[in-house]
């Protein structure tokens, strides 16, 4: 009797209400990028930064450091390879975070289920000016006639070039800069001629586990006009002439030793660093680090440059590109909360121009106007891919589709399995995906 | 008479009451957390049901329809059979042949018996990292060897031809113990007598070994490579953290399969159909297992 | 000693010559990897050659206690396995009981019932068992980690078979000084079954700290991982050279707690594995 007495007034100690005094907001921020909050830990100065992972670890501490109203955001980083398995069960067990980044290609899935909060309202409390967003950038957060999430950048693949390589092989201009092929055959071409004269490999790309693969054939495809879906999405157009030549395109990188076949994406990335490589096929999101590490005296990656993808099979200009957005997954939040969120959203917003940096085509036009925009190194060499980026239409199942792709094309060089087969095998695993779709 | 009736009955009540009193705290757990959901997964497999949001409509039969006509499924399915069927034979023969070196008393039995028992108490995430490194083509055991002798270290995880391989040689390091105790067991069961009496008759260590020991094991052997087949069906942390089910698919496992069309995909209810199928195939193995021991018995 | 020898292939100096290369060549990469996590991580992008830790460092360990979350998914895992085991003692050897001593009604079926969930391997419920979970609002909570593993049957079955085999006359003896089943439980039974119970108990132990798939997907917050999923969310680093010694630091570090319990309770645990398996 008397320890459940004792028990009760413990509780009782317990749940009444001394410490809601103190309005202190903890928010939850899940994304990838990459943990280096022990490298960058406490440093709230932006010029340090580098990459992708120092940029959105330092704009996070210095939120933390200089927001007025008590805010702190704790990190959650995940690996890219599992971050929508560990959002997915977060959102199904109830324990959303309170900003989360999110892919354009996975925002239909969301949406659809009403796994995110619609922000127009949202921006137009918090004073963020939809005007200011680029066509683009607001295209890719909009999805039935609503806005899902703050656009932070628009990514697309680039030509990466270790310059010191071509220059050795003859392949640059008057200023060394590296003159770019126009065609399949000119692309070998340079391959044979780096080889010969360097001794190097013409290519480093992720080839094994990466979903660079996907996002190469898509691109094919969309060079020669075509795309994975038909016009109005009604079907899938894989197992196709443009499809052919786009997966035998890439059969004959490896066959004929241009890129090394089991390279996943870090090594790929490691090869390219370490001078193994004369030109990386990667994404805008690379831009800084690489140029971070040809800024080093002894680099092997010398002379640095970077171009808007080659012309390389077809003859329409495309590139492939997907973008970032920070997205609420819907939950319960009290008014405080919500505050503190929209907070850190406007900070971000006011701060895109410091992602843009990282390589990333801005978002905003103001950015895009700016002086210290402009003044980015390597920006003109690469000013067409905006113009130029395709993004896989806003169907749903993306991810799964992708992946699909990424594992079915590769094991035409990572096993044996023949060019028609592996174009059948694919169209016909992601026929069997749209049935599913709702 | 009467009273010696309604004794027992009381007796029997009591006892029923405090059967109930001592089942019932396993009961409740057992019938919370295994025997639901053992139903609700059935029940799971005939809907559309996803993971995240509030979607769930019946649609019968149609996840395993899907499932039987779904070439990924089979792909799975395949690989998850290569693999029992690369790894139950090393497992089952090199346990019992450790088993028969270590058959010994001594310090330094005991000792190697311990080496080879450690590997089993570690944990998959710990036992994967270790073999990644070991087999790491730039920096592995495995690759300062090869260059040692000259050769080109080859990238294992990384081929459709050694990933499967090096999945079994991780799985074998990891867990060979248990089988080679359940060998040393059954050993320990022989009676010297009968050794005794085959030397009297001179007979050759391996007339021994093929009269006596095999024989004797029978039981054991039958035991440990069900209980293998078993284990090994259900294959799933190597694979995820190893090759994450590639290159190109060629190692993705039929309960890793299930992992991503719940977690990934959102499919649950196909998922639960899977993992049904995956539950007959176990049920299977142990009915063999079970109609085994009754024919030795 | 003399009639060991007679038996075949266990006897001879070729034999024990081969075991002992055999098992060198089994412990080597358990060697390397300590030694990798007592390397500095610079020198470890330079190379991983050589088996000693030349140079030798602790900062790895230093870092991981100072800085890490390995020391906060030690604790999970410890609050996990520990109390997996303590209520699959409580609860198995209590339902054993039951099945060895009391008759009641429907006991064979009930028994046979229980048997059954043998066959239910963990890897088969998960998605139901996460959706219900779910529809609790359970997830990332001890709770949730700790009672699937009890309702697993193993423990039953062990206990049952254990107290059968208790001479009758020990507990009659008390039973006709009129002491209750609960006493008899606790003042005869329960002394005489430490052994079985450190047996389960170790077994359980290490079933739990290992288990993989269901916190995979339970603990889905980072505080909650135990050491063997956050083990693998450190994967994500682990192709870049950088923090190599620390990723091995961190793996020798979780092994610690098992490895330290399987030396000292060697002995429970191979008489476990016999026992489980029927012998």
């Amino acid at each position: 009797m008397k320890t459940s007495l004792l028990a009760i007034s413990a509780l009782a100690v317990m749940v009444s209400p001394i410490a809601v005094s103190h309005a202190a907001e903890e928010l939850t921020f899940l994304r990838f990028f990459g943990g280096c909050s022990d490298q960058y830990a406490n440093v709230t100065d932006m010029d340090q930064a580098v990459g992708e992972c120092g940029v959105i670890q330092v704009l996070t501490n210095k939120f933390n450091a200089e927001n007025d109203q008590d805010i702190t955001i704790n990190t959650q980083n995940v690996e890219w390879g599992v971050y929508y398995d560990l959002l997915s069960t977060q959102i199904a067990s109830g324990q959303q975070p309170a900003i989360a980044v999110m892919h354009r290609s996975v925002l239909p899935n969301f949406v659809a289920r009403d796994l995110i909060e619609p922000l127009d309202d949202i921006f137009v409390e918090a004073g963020i000016d939809t005007s200011d967003f680029l066509p683009a950038a607001l295209e890719s957060v909009s999805y039935d006639g609503q806005i899902w999430g703050l656009p932070w950048d628009i990514h697309a693949l680039l030509y990466h070039v270790n310059g010191a390589i071509m220059e050795e092989a003859g392949l640059t201009d008057a200023e060394g800069n590296y003159i770019l092929p126009t065609s399949t055959e000119e692309l070998f071409e340079h391959a044979r001629i780096v080889q010969e004269r360097t001794g190097k490999r013409y290519l480093s790309i992720g080839s094994r586990n990466d979903a660079m693969t996907a996002r190469v054939f898509n691109l094919l495809m969309w060079q020669q006009g075509s795309g994975i879906f038909n016009e109005d999405l009604s079907g899938v157009q894989i197992d196709s002439e443009e499809g052919r030549v786009a997966l035998e395109f890439m059969k004959r990188l490896y066959d004929e030793g241009v890129a090394l076949p089991i390279h996943d994406g870090s090594e790929a990335t490691q090869a390219f660093i370490n001078g193994e490589a004369a030109v990386f096929v990667s994404g805008t999101w690379q831009v800084d680090t690489m140029a971070a590490h040809s800024a080093s005296e002894s680099s092997p990656l010398a002379n640095y440059q970077v171009f808007d993808f080659p012309q390389v099979v077809g003859d329409t200009r495309a590139t492939w590109s997907d973008s970032h957005m920070w997205v609420l997954p819907a939950k319960e939040r009290s008014p405080e909360e919500m505050a503190a969120t929209v907070a850190f959203l406007s900070f971000l917003n006011d701060n895109s121009g410091q992602w843009a940096r990282t390589g990333h085509l801005p978002v905003r036009q103001s950015v895009l106007e700016s002086e210290a925009f402009a003044a980015l190194p390597y920006r003109t060499s690469y000013a067409e891919t905006t113009g130029i980026a395709q993004a896989v239409p806003m169907v749903q199942n993306q991810r799964p589709i992708q992946d699909i792709i990424r594992d079915g094309l590769s094991a035409v060089w990572l096993g044996d399995t023949a060019v028609d087969a592996a174009l059948s095998d694919v169209q016909s695993q992601v026929e069997r995906n749209f049935r599913r779709v709702r | 008479m009467s009273s010696a009736v309604s004794r027992a009955r009381m007796v029997r009540l009591r006892d029923g009451l405090s059967a109930l009193a001592f089942l019932a705290p396993f009961l409740v757990f057992y019938l919370l957390f295994l025997v639901y959901p053992f139903g609700l997964g059935i029940w799971i497999s005939f809907h559309d049901w996803e993971l995240v949001g509030s979607f769930r409509e019946w649609i019968g039969l149609w996840n395993y329809e899907d499932m039987f006509a779904d070439p990924q499924f089979w792909r799975a399915v395949r690989n998850t059979l290569t693999f029992a069927a690369m790894t139950v034979p090393v497992m089952v023969g090199l346990a019992l042949l450790l088993a028969l070196g270590l058959n010994r008393q001594t310090r330094i039995h005991g000792a190697l018996r311990a080496i080879f028992f450690t590997s089993n108490v570690l944990s998959v995430t710990v036992v994967t990292l270790i073999w990644i490194m070991v087999l790491s083509p730039d920096r592995g055991l495995i690759a300062q060897l090869f260059r040692s002798l000259g050769l080109e270290p080859i990238a294992f995880l990384a081929s459709t031809t050694w990933a499967m391989p090096a999945i079994v040689a991780t799985t074998v390091w990891w867990g060979i113990g248990f089988p080679m105790i359940l060998f040393l067991a059954g050993l320990q069961q022989i009676p010297g007598e009968l050794y005794e009496a085959a030397r009297l008759d001179n007979a050759s260590p391996w007339r021994r070994f093929t009269r006596i020991t095999l024989p004797a094991l029978r039981r054991t052997f039958v035991l440990v490579a069900i209980l293998q087949v078993i284990g090994q069906l259900q294959i799933f942390g190597q694979v995820l953290i190893m090759t994450g089910g590639g290159p190109s698919q060629s190692t993705r496992s039929l309960v890793q399969t299930i992992y991503e069309t719940g977690f990934a995909d959102w499919q649950l209810g196909y998922a639960s159909a899977m993992s049904l199928f995956l539950f007959v195939v176990m049920f299977v193995a142990s009915m063999a297992q079970l109609y085994i021991a009754r024919q030795e018995d | 000693m003399e009639k060991r020898a007679i038996r075949p292939f266990s006897g001879d100096t070729v034999t024990l010559v081969l075991m002992i290369a055999l098992a060198a060549m089994w412990i080597l990469p358990t060697i390397w990897v300590i030694s990798l996590s007592l390397r500095p991580n610079m020198d470890l992008m330079r190379s991983t050659a050589g088996l000693l830790p030349i140079p030798f460092t602790l900062q790895n360990y230093i870092d991981i206690v100072s800085v890490s979350m390995t020391p906060r998914w030690l604790l999970n895992s410890a609050i996990v396995a520990i109390g997996t085991t303590v209520i699959t003692l409580i609860v198995a050897s209590l339902a054993g009981y039951a099945f060895a001593r009391i008759a009641f009604p429907f006991k064979r079926t009930l028994f046979v019932f229980i048997l059954c969930g043998l066959m239910i391997p963990e890897q088969t419920i998960i998605i139901p068992l996460h959706a219900m979970i779910t529809d609790w609002g359970m997830h990332n909570t001890h709770a949730a980690l700790i009672a699937p593993r009890v309702a697993m049957p193993v423990g039953v079955f062990l206990m049952t078979q254990f107290f059968r085999a208790i001479p009758l006359e020990l507990e009659e003896a008390a039973r006709l000084d009129n002491a209750s089943r609960l006493t008899v439980f606790r003042r005869i039974m329960l002394p005489l079954s430490i052994p079985a119970l450190t047996t389960l108990g170790i077994y359980t132990f290490l079933q739990a700290w290992n288990d993989f798939f269901w916190p995979l997907v339970s603990a889905t917050n980072s505080n909650m991982y135990t050491v063997t999923v956050g083990l693998s969310s450190l994967q994500g680093n682990f192709a870049q050279t950088e923090g190599l010694g620390f990723i091995m630091a961190s793996a020798v570090f979780a092994s610690l707690p098992v490895v330290i319990v399987y030396v000292i309770f060697q002995k429970y645990i191979v008489r476990g594995i016999a026992m489980t398996t029927g012998k």
